[in-house]
Protein backbone atom coordinates (compact mmCIF):
# COMPACT_ATOMS: atom_id res chain seq x y z
CA UNK A 1 0.00 0.00 0.00
CA UNK A 2 2.50 2.77 1.12
CA UNK A 3 4.83 1.46 -1.91
CA UNK A 4 1.46 2.09 -4.55
CA UNK A 5 0.81 5.11 -2.23
CA UNK A 6 4.15 6.06 -3.63
CA UNK A 7 4.08 5.50 -7.04
CA UNK A 8 1.44 7.75 -7.20
CA UNK A 9 2.65 10.60 -5.54
CA UNK A 10 6.41 10.16 -6.84
CA UNK A 11 5.28 13.35 -8.81
CA UNK A 12 4.32 15.60 -6.42
CA UNK A 13 7.25 14.64 -4.00
CA UNK A 14 9.76 15.58 -6.85
CA UNK A 15 7.95 18.80 -7.56
CA UNK A 16 8.67 19.84 -3.92
CA UNK A 17 11.97 18.66 -3.97
CA UNK A 18 12.69 20.36 -7.73
CA UNK A 19 10.72 23.54 -6.03
CA UNK A 20 13.81 24.15 -2.93
CA UNK A 21 16.32 23.69 -5.73
CA UNK A 22 14.94 26.38 -8.11
CA UNK A 23 15.06 28.54 -5.00
CA UNK A 24 18.52 27.91 -4.13
CA UNK A 25 19.22 28.64 -7.56
CA UNK A 26 19.52 25.31 -9.86
CA UNK A 27 19.31 26.33 -13.29
CA UNK A 28 18.56 22.31 -14.11
CA UNK A 29 15.57 22.59 -11.28
CA UNK A 30 14.39 25.53 -13.12
CA UNK A 31 14.54 23.85 -16.44
CA UNK A 32 12.78 20.44 -15.44
CA UNK A 33 9.74 22.02 -13.87
CA UNK A 34 9.38 24.56 -16.92
CA UNK A 35 9.40 21.24 -19.56
CA UNK A 36 7.37 19.35 -17.50
CA UNK A 37 4.39 21.79 -16.90
CA UNK A 38 4.67 24.35 -19.92
CA UNK A 39 2.44 22.15 -21.99
CA UNK A 40 -0.30 21.81 -19.26
CA UNK A 41 0.22 25.46 -18.67
CA UNK A 42 -0.03 26.73 -21.97
CA UNK A 43 -3.19 24.48 -22.81
CA UNK A 44 -5.30 26.12 -19.55
CA UNK A 45 -4.07 29.54 -21.08
CA UNK A 46 -5.50 28.73 -24.13
CA UNK A 47 -8.98 27.64 -22.83
CA UNK A 48 -9.12 31.61 -22.08
CA UNK A 49 -7.64 33.58 -25.12
CA UNK A 50 -7.51 32.53 -28.73
CA UNK A 51 -4.06 34.31 -28.95
CA UNK A 52 -1.77 32.02 -28.85
CA UNK A 53 1.52 34.20 -29.14
CA UNK A 54 0.06 36.04 -26.11
CA UNK A 55 -0.06 32.94 -23.96
CA UNK A 56 3.41 32.13 -24.40
CA UNK A 57 4.35 35.39 -23.79
CA UNK A 58 2.66 34.99 -20.89
CA UNK A 59 3.73 31.58 -19.24
CA UNK A 60 7.21 32.47 -20.36
CA UNK A 61 6.64 35.43 -18.12
CA UNK A 62 5.20 33.70 -15.26
CA UNK A 63 8.42 31.44 -15.76
CA UNK A 64 11.13 34.60 -16.21
CA UNK A 65 9.77 36.31 -12.76
CA UNK A 66 9.77 32.93 -10.62
CA UNK A 67 13.74 32.93 -11.74
CA UNK A 68 14.01 36.14 -10.59
CA UNK A 69 11.99 36.51 -7.72
CA UNK A 70 13.03 33.09 -6.33
CA UNK A 71 14.91 34.21 -2.87
CA UNK A 72 11.41 35.71 -1.86
CA UNK A 73 8.96 32.77 -3.47
CA UNK A 74 6.98 30.48 -0.78
CA UNK A 75 8.74 27.31 0.68
CA UNK A 76 5.49 25.21 0.66
CA UNK A 77 3.36 25.34 -2.50
CA UNK A 78 1.79 22.64 -4.53
CA UNK A 79 4.03 23.35 -7.40
CA UNK A 80 1.18 22.96 -10.25
CA UNK A 81 -1.68 24.24 -8.39
CA UNK A 82 1.10 27.35 -7.68
CA UNK A 83 1.66 27.64 -11.43
CA UNK A 84 -2.32 27.38 -12.70
CA UNK A 85 -2.58 29.67 -10.46
CA UNK A 86 0.18 32.62 -11.93
CA UNK A 87 -1.03 31.89 -15.07
CA UNK A 88 -4.59 32.51 -14.73
CA UNK A 89 -3.90 35.59 -12.77
CA UNK A 90 -1.50 37.19 -15.32
CA UNK A 91 -4.66 36.65 -18.29
CA UNK A 92 -6.74 38.30 -16.00
CA UNK A 93 -4.57 40.91 -15.58
CA UNK A 94 -4.15 40.98 -19.21
CA UNK A 95 -7.43 40.88 -20.22
CA UNK A 96 -8.32 43.69 -17.55
CA UNK A 97 -5.61 46.00 -18.71
CA UNK A 98 -6.59 45.27 -22.51
CA UNK A 99 -10.37 45.86 -21.51
CA UNK A 100 -9.40 49.24 -20.34
CA UNK A 101 -7.69 50.49 -22.74
CA UNK A 102 -10.48 49.23 -25.17
CA UNK A 103 -12.92 50.64 -23.00
CA UNK A 104 -15.39 47.96 -22.83
CA UNK A 105 -18.00 48.19 -20.06
CA UNK A 106 -17.68 44.56 -18.82
CA UNK A 107 -14.65 44.02 -16.71
CA UNK A 108 -15.59 40.12 -16.13
CA UNK A 109 -13.30 37.44 -15.61
CA UNK A 110 -11.86 35.11 -17.99
CA UNK A 111 -13.89 32.72 -19.42
CA UNK A 112 -13.17 28.98 -19.29
CA UNK A 113 -13.91 27.96 -23.14
CA UNK A 114 -12.32 24.71 -23.53
CA UNK A 115 -14.43 22.15 -24.24
CA UNK A 116 -14.46 18.47 -23.23
CA UNK A 117 -13.95 15.28 -26.10
CA UNK A 118 -15.13 12.05 -25.99
CA UNK A 119 -12.99 9.24 -25.15
CA UNK A 120 -13.87 7.24 -28.44
CA UNK A 121 -10.89 4.94 -28.38
CA UNK A 122 -11.57 3.15 -25.22
CA UNK A 123 -15.71 2.84 -25.87
CA UNK A 124 -16.71 -0.56 -27.89
CA UNK A 125 -20.36 -0.43 -27.84
CA UNK A 126 -22.83 1.78 -29.59
CA UNK A 127 -25.15 2.18 -26.12
CA UNK A 128 -21.98 3.43 -24.40
CA UNK A 129 -20.91 5.85 -27.62
CA UNK A 130 -24.48 7.37 -27.51
CA UNK A 131 -24.76 7.49 -23.07
CA UNK A 132 -21.04 8.91 -23.30
CA UNK A 133 -21.81 11.80 -25.85
CA UNK A 134 -24.75 12.67 -24.62
CA UNK A 135 -23.16 13.12 -21.36
CA UNK A 136 -20.30 15.04 -23.09
CA UNK A 137 -22.58 17.71 -24.58
CA UNK A 138 -24.47 18.75 -21.27
CA UNK A 139 -20.73 18.95 -19.72
CA UNK A 140 -19.62 21.28 -21.90
CA UNK A 141 -22.88 23.46 -22.03
CA UNK A 142 -22.31 24.07 -17.95
CA UNK A 143 -20.92 27.54 -17.11
CA UNK A 144 -17.48 28.39 -18.01
CA UNK A 145 -16.80 28.34 -13.80
CA UNK A 146 -18.49 24.81 -13.11
CA UNK A 147 -16.49 23.58 -16.22
CA UNK A 148 -13.37 25.29 -15.26
CA UNK A 149 -13.56 23.45 -11.45
CA UNK A 150 -14.29 20.51 -13.23
CA UNK A 151 -11.35 20.65 -15.27
CA UNK A 152 -8.68 21.36 -12.42
CA UNK A 153 -10.34 19.42 -10.20
CA UNK A 154 -10.90 15.75 -12.18
CA UNK A 155 -7.95 16.59 -14.91
CA UNK A 156 -5.16 17.81 -12.83
CA UNK A 157 -6.32 16.75 -9.56
CA UNK A 158 -6.33 20.07 -7.60
CA UNK A 159 -8.27 19.78 -4.38
CA UNK A 160 -10.69 21.75 -3.39
CA UNK A 161 -8.61 24.41 -1.23
CA UNK A 162 -6.48 25.20 -4.44
CA UNK A 163 -9.44 25.11 -7.06
CA UNK A 164 -11.08 28.22 -4.37
CA UNK A 165 -7.59 29.75 -4.93
CA UNK A 166 -7.24 29.74 -8.12
CA UNK A 167 -10.89 30.98 -8.89
CA UNK A 168 -10.51 33.24 -6.00
CA UNK A 169 -13.39 31.94 -4.28
CA UNK A 170 -13.81 30.88 -0.61
CA UNK A 171 -14.33 26.99 -0.18
CA UNK A 172 -17.50 26.94 0.23
CA UNK A 173 -18.32 28.70 -3.38
CA UNK A 174 -15.83 26.28 -4.51
CA UNK A 175 -17.19 23.10 -3.69
CA UNK A 176 -20.56 24.52 -4.73
CA UNK A 177 -19.52 24.85 -7.99
CA UNK A 178 -18.57 21.44 -8.46
CA UNK A 179 -21.25 19.84 -6.04
CA UNK A 180 -23.85 21.83 -8.52
CA UNK A 181 -22.28 20.87 -12.01
CA UNK A 182 -22.11 17.12 -11.02
CA UNK A 183 -25.95 16.96 -9.49
CA UNK A 184 -27.56 18.94 -11.90
CA UNK A 185 -25.89 17.12 -14.90
CA UNK A 186 -26.48 13.75 -13.01
CA UNK A 187 -30.27 15.29 -12.94
CA UNK A 188 -30.65 15.71 -16.54
CA UNK A 189 -28.75 13.01 -17.59
CA UNK A 190 -30.60 10.20 -15.78
CA UNK A 191 -33.73 11.09 -17.52
CA UNK A 192 -32.44 11.34 -21.00
CA UNK A 193 -30.61 7.95 -20.14
CA UNK A 194 -33.63 5.90 -20.19
CA UNK A 195 -35.25 7.40 -22.53
CA UNK A 196 -32.20 6.58 -24.84
CA UNK A 197 -32.28 2.86 -23.75
CA UNK A 198 -36.24 2.70 -24.73
CA UNK A 199 -35.66 4.34 -27.79
CA UNK A 200 -32.31 2.00 -28.21
CA UNK A 201 -33.91 -1.04 -27.60
CA UNK A 202 -37.13 -0.42 -30.12
CA UNK A 203 -34.17 0.05 -32.71
CA UNK A 204 -32.84 -3.40 -32.08
CA UNK B 1 -7.12 1.56 -0.28
CA UNK B 2 -9.99 1.34 3.38
CA UNK B 3 -10.76 4.49 1.99
CA UNK B 4 -12.51 3.66 -1.28
CA UNK B 5 -14.57 1.09 0.83
CA UNK B 6 -16.39 4.26 1.72
CA UNK B 7 -17.33 5.99 -1.76
CA UNK B 8 -20.52 6.36 -1.84
CA UNK B 9 -20.46 8.56 -4.77
CA UNK B 10 -19.09 8.92 -8.33
CA UNK B 11 -17.40 12.26 -7.08
CA UNK B 12 -15.35 10.19 -4.91
CA UNK B 13 -14.34 7.75 -7.86
CA UNK B 14 -13.92 10.32 -10.12
CA UNK B 15 -11.32 12.42 -7.60
CA UNK B 16 -9.13 9.48 -7.04
CA UNK B 17 -5.73 9.58 -9.03
CA UNK B 18 -5.21 5.97 -9.12
CA UNK B 19 -9.09 5.00 -10.37
CA UNK B 20 -8.49 7.94 -13.10
CA UNK B 21 -5.17 6.11 -14.21
CA UNK B 22 -7.17 2.45 -14.45
CA UNK B 23 -9.92 3.88 -16.33
CA UNK B 24 -7.70 5.99 -19.03
CA UNK B 25 -4.77 4.35 -19.50
CA UNK B 26 -5.68 0.43 -17.86
CA UNK B 27 -2.84 0.87 -15.39
CA UNK B 28 -4.94 -1.12 -12.64
CA UNK B 29 -1.88 -1.18 -9.62
CA UNK B 30 -4.69 -0.53 -7.34
CA UNK B 31 -6.73 -3.76 -7.59
CA UNK B 32 -9.50 -1.69 -9.01
CA UNK B 33 -11.13 -4.54 -10.97
CA UNK B 34 -10.57 -7.14 -8.14
CA UNK B 35 -12.28 -4.63 -5.72
CA UNK B 36 -15.35 -3.51 -8.39
CA UNK B 37 -15.95 -7.46 -9.09
CA UNK B 38 -16.19 -8.34 -4.83
CA UNK B 39 -19.40 -6.31 -4.47
CA UNK B 40 -21.91 -6.71 -7.27
CA UNK B 41 -23.41 -3.05 -6.01
CA UNK B 42 -19.41 -1.33 -6.47
CA UNK B 43 -20.05 -2.15 -10.29
CA UNK B 44 -23.05 0.67 -10.62
CA UNK B 45 -21.55 3.44 -9.35
CA UNK B 46 -17.77 2.37 -11.07
CA UNK B 47 -19.62 2.16 -14.10
CA UNK B 48 -21.48 6.00 -14.00
CA UNK B 49 -17.80 7.21 -12.87
CA UNK B 50 -16.01 5.62 -15.92
CA UNK B 51 -18.82 7.19 -18.49
CA UNK B 52 -18.49 10.74 -16.66
CA UNK B 53 -14.26 10.07 -17.27
CA UNK B 54 -14.77 9.11 -20.85
CA UNK B 55 -17.23 12.37 -21.77
CA UNK B 56 -14.28 14.44 -20.07
CA UNK B 57 -11.22 13.86 -21.57
CA UNK B 58 -9.03 16.74 -22.22
CA UNK B 59 -7.07 16.86 -25.35
CA UNK B 60 -3.19 16.37 -25.23
CA UNK B 61 -1.13 19.24 -25.64
CA UNK B 62 0.49 18.92 -28.49
CA UNK B 63 4.01 20.47 -28.42
CA UNK B 64 7.12 19.27 -29.86
CA UNK B 65 10.46 18.44 -27.51
CA UNK B 66 11.54 21.40 -30.15
CA UNK B 67 8.70 23.98 -29.11
CA UNK B 68 9.47 23.47 -25.69
CA UNK B 69 13.17 23.44 -25.99
CA UNK B 70 12.55 27.06 -27.95
CA UNK B 71 10.21 28.23 -25.53
CA UNK B 72 12.77 27.36 -22.19
CA UNK B 73 15.50 28.99 -24.41
CA UNK B 74 13.22 32.11 -24.89
CA UNK B 75 12.53 32.04 -21.10
CA UNK B 76 16.23 31.76 -20.21
CA UNK B 77 16.80 34.84 -22.42
CA UNK B 78 13.73 37.02 -21.16
CA UNK B 79 15.27 36.24 -17.51
CA UNK B 80 18.64 37.81 -19.15
CA UNK B 81 17.63 40.76 -20.18
CA UNK B 82 15.13 41.64 -17.21
CA UNK B 83 18.51 40.65 -14.73
CA UNK B 84 21.01 42.46 -16.93
CA UNK B 85 19.15 45.93 -17.40
CA UNK B 86 19.75 47.09 -13.01
CA UNK B 87 22.57 45.09 -13.22
CA UNK B 88 24.67 47.15 -16.37
CA UNK B 89 24.10 50.52 -14.43
CA UNK B 90 25.62 49.30 -11.18
CA UNK B 91 28.67 48.27 -12.70
CA UNK B 92 28.91 51.41 -14.65
CA UNK B 93 28.38 53.20 -11.31
CA UNK B 94 30.98 51.08 -9.73
CA UNK B 95 33.58 51.94 -12.27
CA UNK B 96 32.84 55.53 -12.31
CA UNK B 97 33.48 55.54 -8.48
CA UNK B 98 36.72 53.26 -8.41
CA UNK B 99 39.11 56.09 -8.62
CA UNK B 100 41.64 57.20 -10.88
CA UNK B 101 41.24 54.29 -13.46
CA UNK B 102 37.74 54.81 -13.89
CA UNK B 103 37.98 58.13 -14.66
CA UNK B 104 40.74 57.66 -17.58
CA UNK B 105 38.27 54.84 -18.67
CA UNK B 106 35.64 57.28 -19.41
CA UNK B 107 38.03 59.98 -21.06
CA UNK B 108 38.90 57.42 -23.17
CA UNK B 109 35.25 55.84 -24.04
CA UNK B 110 34.13 59.67 -24.58
CA UNK B 111 37.05 60.13 -26.75
CA UNK B 112 36.25 57.54 -28.92
CA UNK B 113 32.39 57.93 -29.26
CA UNK B 114 33.76 61.73 -29.88
CA UNK B 115 35.56 60.33 -33.05
CA UNK B 116 32.90 58.33 -33.79
CA UNK B 117 30.12 60.86 -33.54
CA UNK B 118 32.48 62.95 -35.46
CA UNK B 119 32.86 59.96 -38.21
CA UNK B 120 29.38 59.17 -38.44
CA UNK B 121 28.08 63.17 -38.77
CA UNK B 122 30.55 63.79 -41.26
CA UNK B 123 31.19 61.05 -43.49
CA UNK B 124 28.15 58.25 -43.54
CA UNK B 125 24.66 59.03 -43.29
CA UNK B 126 23.91 55.64 -42.09
CA UNK B 127 24.70 54.63 -38.46
CA UNK B 128 27.95 52.73 -37.77
CA UNK B 129 25.77 50.11 -35.25
CA UNK B 130 29.22 47.93 -35.68
CA UNK B 131 31.47 50.63 -34.11
CA UNK B 132 28.59 51.68 -31.33
CA UNK B 133 28.39 48.09 -30.52
CA UNK B 134 31.54 46.97 -30.08
CA UNK B 135 32.53 49.80 -27.92
CA UNK B 136 29.76 49.00 -25.84
CA UNK B 137 30.53 45.58 -25.13
CA UNK B 138 34.28 45.14 -25.79
CA UNK B 139 35.05 46.08 -21.93
CA UNK B 140 32.84 42.91 -20.65
CA UNK B 141 32.94 40.50 -23.46
CA UNK B 142 37.12 40.96 -24.32
CA UNK B 143 36.56 40.42 -28.08
CA UNK B 144 38.66 39.31 -30.86
CA UNK B 145 38.32 41.38 -34.35
CA UNK B 146 38.91 40.43 -37.65
CA UNK B 147 39.10 42.50 -40.44
CA UNK B 148 39.29 41.51 -44.52
CA UNK B 149 40.90 43.58 -46.20
CA UNK B 150 41.61 41.18 -49.04
CA UNK B 151 39.70 40.61 -51.64
CA UNK B 152 38.96 37.04 -51.03
CA UNK B 153 36.80 35.19 -47.83
CA UNK B 154 38.25 34.71 -44.70
CA UNK B 155 37.40 31.87 -43.00
CA UNK B 156 36.85 32.33 -39.03
CA UNK B 157 36.39 29.14 -36.38
CA UNK B 158 34.83 30.40 -33.64
CA UNK B 159 35.51 28.49 -30.15
CA UNK B 160 31.84 27.00 -29.71
CA UNK B 161 33.19 24.61 -33.34
CA UNK B 162 30.90 27.52 -35.95
CA UNK B 163 32.66 28.77 -38.74
CA UNK B 164 32.06 31.93 -40.18
CA UNK B 165 33.06 32.83 -43.66
CA UNK B 166 33.81 36.81 -43.65
CA UNK B 167 33.23 38.20 -46.89
CA UNK B 168 36.13 41.33 -48.16
CA UNK B 169 35.84 44.67 -46.60
CA UNK B 170 33.60 43.30 -43.23
CA UNK B 171 34.84 42.81 -39.94
CA UNK B 172 33.58 40.20 -37.25
CA UNK B 173 34.23 41.09 -33.48
CA UNK B 174 33.56 37.97 -31.91
CA UNK B 175 34.69 36.57 -28.12
CA UNK B 176 37.68 34.42 -27.99
CA UNK B 177 35.59 31.88 -25.73
CA UNK B 178 31.74 32.15 -25.40
CA UNK B 179 30.74 32.71 -21.66
CA UNK B 180 27.41 32.84 -20.19
CA UNK B 181 24.34 31.53 -21.58
CA UNK B 182 24.91 32.79 -24.74
CA UNK B 183 27.13 33.35 -28.15
CA UNK B 184 27.01 36.68 -29.58
CA UNK B 185 28.84 38.06 -32.38
CA UNK B 186 29.05 41.87 -34.18
CA UNK B 187 29.25 42.20 -38.11
CA UNK B 188 30.06 44.83 -40.42
CA UNK B 189 29.66 43.68 -43.96
CA UNK B 190 28.61 40.45 -45.21
CA UNK B 191 29.18 37.22 -43.99
CA UNK B 192 28.25 33.46 -44.07
CA UNK B 193 27.48 31.71 -40.92
CA UNK B 194 27.21 27.95 -40.36
CA UNK B 195 26.66 27.56 -36.61
CA UNK B 196 26.95 24.52 -34.47
CA UNK B 197 23.88 23.08 -32.53
CA UNK B 198 23.71 23.86 -28.89
CA UNK B 199 20.18 24.69 -27.66
CA UNK B 200 21.32 25.58 -24.43
CA UNK B 201 23.45 28.89 -25.31
CA UNK B 202 21.50 30.32 -28.81
CA UNK B 203 23.68 32.48 -31.12
CA UNK B 204 23.03 36.09 -31.45
CA UNK B 205 24.37 38.14 -34.62
CA UNK B 206 24.62 42.19 -34.14
CA UNK B 207 24.59 43.24 -37.80
CA UNK B 208 23.18 47.09 -38.22
CA UNK B 209 19.89 47.81 -36.78
CA UNK B 210 19.05 43.97 -37.12
CA UNK B 211 19.50 40.89 -34.13
CA UNK B 212 19.54 37.06 -35.48
CA UNK B 213 18.97 34.17 -33.44
CA UNK B 214 19.87 30.94 -33.85
CA UNK B 215 20.28 27.47 -32.41
CA UNK B 216 21.96 25.87 -35.33
CA UNK B 217 21.95 26.42 -38.73
CA UNK B 218 23.49 28.42 -41.88
CA UNK B 219 22.67 31.57 -43.04
CA UNK B 220 24.17 34.70 -44.64
CA UNK B 221 23.75 38.44 -43.27
CA UNK B 222 24.76 41.48 -44.97
CA UNK B 223 24.95 44.23 -43.20
CA UNK B 224 27.79 46.89 -44.90
CA UNK B 225 27.30 50.34 -43.25
CA UNK B 226 27.17 52.26 -45.97
CA UNK B 227 24.21 50.06 -47.52
CA UNK B 228 20.63 51.56 -47.09
CA UNK B 229 19.16 47.48 -46.51
CA UNK B 230 20.46 45.11 -44.47
CA UNK B 231 19.64 41.17 -45.67
CA UNK B 232 19.53 37.83 -44.15
CA UNK B 233 19.26 34.92 -45.94
CA UNK B 234 18.63 31.41 -44.55
CA UNK B 235 20.17 28.20 -45.91
CA UNK B 236 19.30 25.41 -43.02
CA UNK B 237 17.53 25.77 -39.93
CA UNK B 238 15.44 28.14 -38.82
CA UNK B 239 16.80 31.41 -37.94
CA UNK B 240 14.66 34.69 -35.81
CA UNK B 241 15.38 38.16 -36.44
CA UNK B 242 14.19 40.69 -34.57
CA UNK B 243 15.22 44.65 -34.97
CA UNK B 244 18.21 46.08 -32.14
CA UNK B 245 15.64 48.19 -30.99
CA UNK B 246 13.13 45.41 -30.12
CA UNK B 247 15.45 43.15 -28.94
CA UNK B 248 17.21 45.26 -26.22
CA UNK B 249 13.83 46.59 -25.15
CA UNK B 250 12.78 42.82 -25.03
CA UNK B 251 9.63 43.14 -26.86
CA UNK B 252 8.59 40.14 -29.23
CA UNK B 253 8.32 41.13 -32.66
CA UNK B 254 10.52 38.41 -33.55
CA UNK B 255 10.36 37.35 -37.75
CA UNK B 256 11.07 33.53 -38.38
CA UNK B 257 12.56 32.53 -41.39
CA UNK B 258 12.91 29.15 -42.95
CA UNK B 259 15.59 27.80 -45.56
CA UNK B 260 15.40 29.90 -48.66
CA UNK B 261 13.31 32.80 -46.90
CA UNK B 262 15.04 35.89 -46.65
CA UNK B 263 13.84 39.63 -44.87
CA UNK B 264 14.86 42.70 -45.81
CA UNK B 265 15.41 45.58 -43.47
CA UNK B 266 15.27 48.71 -44.97
CA UNK B 267 16.87 51.16 -42.78
CA UNK B 268 15.52 54.37 -43.99
CA UNK B 269 12.14 53.53 -43.06
CA UNK B 270 13.38 51.22 -39.96
CA UNK B 271 10.82 48.06 -41.83
CA UNK B 272 11.27 44.52 -42.58
CA UNK B 273 10.06 42.73 -45.33
CA UNK B 274 10.44 39.25 -45.88
CA UNK B 275 11.36 37.41 -48.95
CA UNK B 276 9.76 34.15 -49.08
CA UNK B 277 10.61 33.20 -52.63
CA UNK B 278 14.69 34.30 -52.84
CA UNK B 279 14.85 33.44 -56.80
CA UNK B 280 12.69 36.31 -57.60
CA UNK B 281 14.33 38.73 -55.80
CA UNK B 282 17.27 40.15 -57.93
CA UNK B 283 19.23 42.22 -55.20
CA UNK B 284 19.65 38.55 -53.23
CA UNK B 285 19.59 35.96 -56.30
CA UNK B 286 22.53 38.13 -57.63
CA UNK B 287 24.20 37.98 -54.81
CA UNK B 288 24.67 34.35 -53.68
CA UNK B 289 27.97 33.56 -52.90
CA UNK B 290 29.23 29.78 -53.84
CA UNK B 291 29.41 28.20 -50.62
CA UNK B 292 25.44 28.64 -50.97
CA UNK B 293 25.09 27.21 -54.05
CA UNK B 294 27.46 24.28 -53.53
CA UNK B 295 25.50 20.85 -52.40
CA UNK B 296 27.42 19.01 -49.50
CA UNK B 297 25.60 16.03 -49.93
CA UNK B 298 28.34 13.12 -51.35
CA UNK B 299 27.27 10.13 -52.90
CA UNK B 300 30.46 7.10 -53.29
CA UNK B 301 32.37 10.45 -54.15
CA UNK B 302 36.28 11.09 -54.27
CA UNK B 303 38.00 12.16 -51.01
CA UNK B 304 39.79 14.48 -53.95
CA UNK B 305 36.69 16.03 -55.46
CA UNK B 306 34.82 16.62 -51.63
CA UNK B 307 38.04 18.49 -50.57
CA UNK B 308 38.22 20.32 -53.62
CA UNK B 309 34.32 20.76 -53.37
CA UNK B 310 35.40 22.56 -49.79
CA UNK B 311 38.29 24.48 -51.42
CA UNK B 312 36.31 26.55 -53.51
CA UNK B 313 33.31 26.87 -50.57
CA UNK B 314 35.39 28.37 -48.41
CA UNK B 315 38.51 29.50 -49.98
CA UNK B 316 40.79 27.76 -48.48
CA UNK B 317 43.55 25.53 -49.20
CA UNK B 318 43.41 21.80 -48.69
CA UNK B 319 47.05 19.80 -48.53
CA UNK B 320 46.86 16.09 -48.07
CA UNK B 321 47.96 13.36 -49.38
CA UNK B 322 46.84 12.51 -53.00
CA UNK B 323 48.85 9.33 -53.19
CA UNK B 324 47.38 7.50 -50.03
CA UNK B 325 43.84 9.02 -50.73
CA UNK B 326 43.68 7.96 -54.31
CA UNK B 327 41.25 5.07 -53.94
CA UNK B 328 38.99 6.91 -50.99
CA UNK B 329 35.06 7.20 -51.72
CA UNK B 330 32.90 8.60 -49.36
CA UNK B 331 29.52 8.70 -48.59
CA UNK B 332 28.16 11.67 -46.32
CA UNK B 333 25.74 15.04 -46.09
CA UNK B 334 27.94 18.03 -44.85
CA UNK B 335 25.33 20.63 -45.54
CA UNK B 336 24.28 22.42 -42.03
CA UNK B 337 27.77 21.56 -40.35
CA UNK B 338 30.45 24.00 -39.99
CA UNK B 339 33.85 23.43 -41.17
CA UNK B 340 35.61 22.42 -38.97
CA UNK B 341 32.58 19.60 -37.99
CA UNK B 342 32.74 19.10 -41.81
CA UNK B 343 36.64 18.23 -41.65
CA UNK B 344 36.19 15.85 -38.76
CA UNK B 345 33.32 14.64 -40.22
CA UNK B 346 36.02 14.22 -43.51
CA UNK B 347 38.89 12.44 -41.25
CA UNK B 348 36.55 10.15 -39.16
CA UNK B 349 35.32 8.33 -42.03
CA UNK B 350 38.30 8.38 -43.52
CA UNK B 351 39.47 6.57 -40.99
CA UNK B 352 43.00 5.31 -39.61
CA UNK B 353 43.59 7.76 -37.36
CA UNK B 354 43.25 10.65 -39.98
CA UNK B 355 43.59 13.76 -38.45
CA UNK B 356 43.52 18.03 -39.62
CA UNK B 357 45.01 20.70 -38.49
CA UNK B 358 44.17 24.74 -39.38
CA UNK B 359 46.30 27.37 -39.74
CA UNK B 360 44.23 30.68 -41.02
CA UNK B 361 43.05 29.04 -45.06
CA UNK B 362 45.47 26.65 -44.75
CA UNK B 363 44.16 22.89 -44.24
CA UNK B 364 46.37 20.10 -43.44
CA UNK B 365 45.12 16.19 -43.84
CA UNK B 366 47.10 14.21 -42.24
CA UNK B 367 46.10 10.31 -43.57
CA UNK B 368 47.67 7.00 -44.21
CA UNK B 369 44.98 6.10 -46.54
CA UNK B 370 41.13 4.57 -45.93
CA UNK B 371 39.82 1.55 -44.54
Amino acid sequence: MSLKNHILHTGVLDDNKLWQDLKAGDEKAFSTLFKRYYGNLIQYGNSFSPHAEKIQDCVQDVFTDIWIYRNSLSDTVVVKAYLLSCVRKRIVRLQQRDKVFNKATSMDAVTFLLDFSVEQQLISDELTVAKVEHLNKLLNILPSRQKEALFLKYHHGLNIDEIAAILNVNYQSASNLLHRALVNIRKEWNINVTLLMVLMMNWV
Amino acid sequence: MKKRNKYREIEDFLADESFRLWMRSKNDMAGWEDWTLDHPKRAKLVEEARLWLLAMKVPEHDLTQEQLDDALQNTWLKIEQKEQSPKRENKLIKVWNDGWFGKIAAVLVLGLLSFYAYTNYFTAANTDFYQEQIVAHAEADGLLEQINNSNKPQIINLSDGSSVLLQPKSKLSYPKVFMGNERKVYLSGEAFFEISKNPQKPFFVHANEVVTKVVGTSFRIKAYTNDSDVEVLVRTGKVKVNSEKAYSKSSQKEIVLLPNQALRFERKNQTFKKITDITTDKSISSSVRSIEQLSFDFTDIPVSQILKTIELAYSVEIDYPKQELKKCHLTTSLNDQPLPEKLKIICKSIGNNSSYTMNGNQITILSKGCN
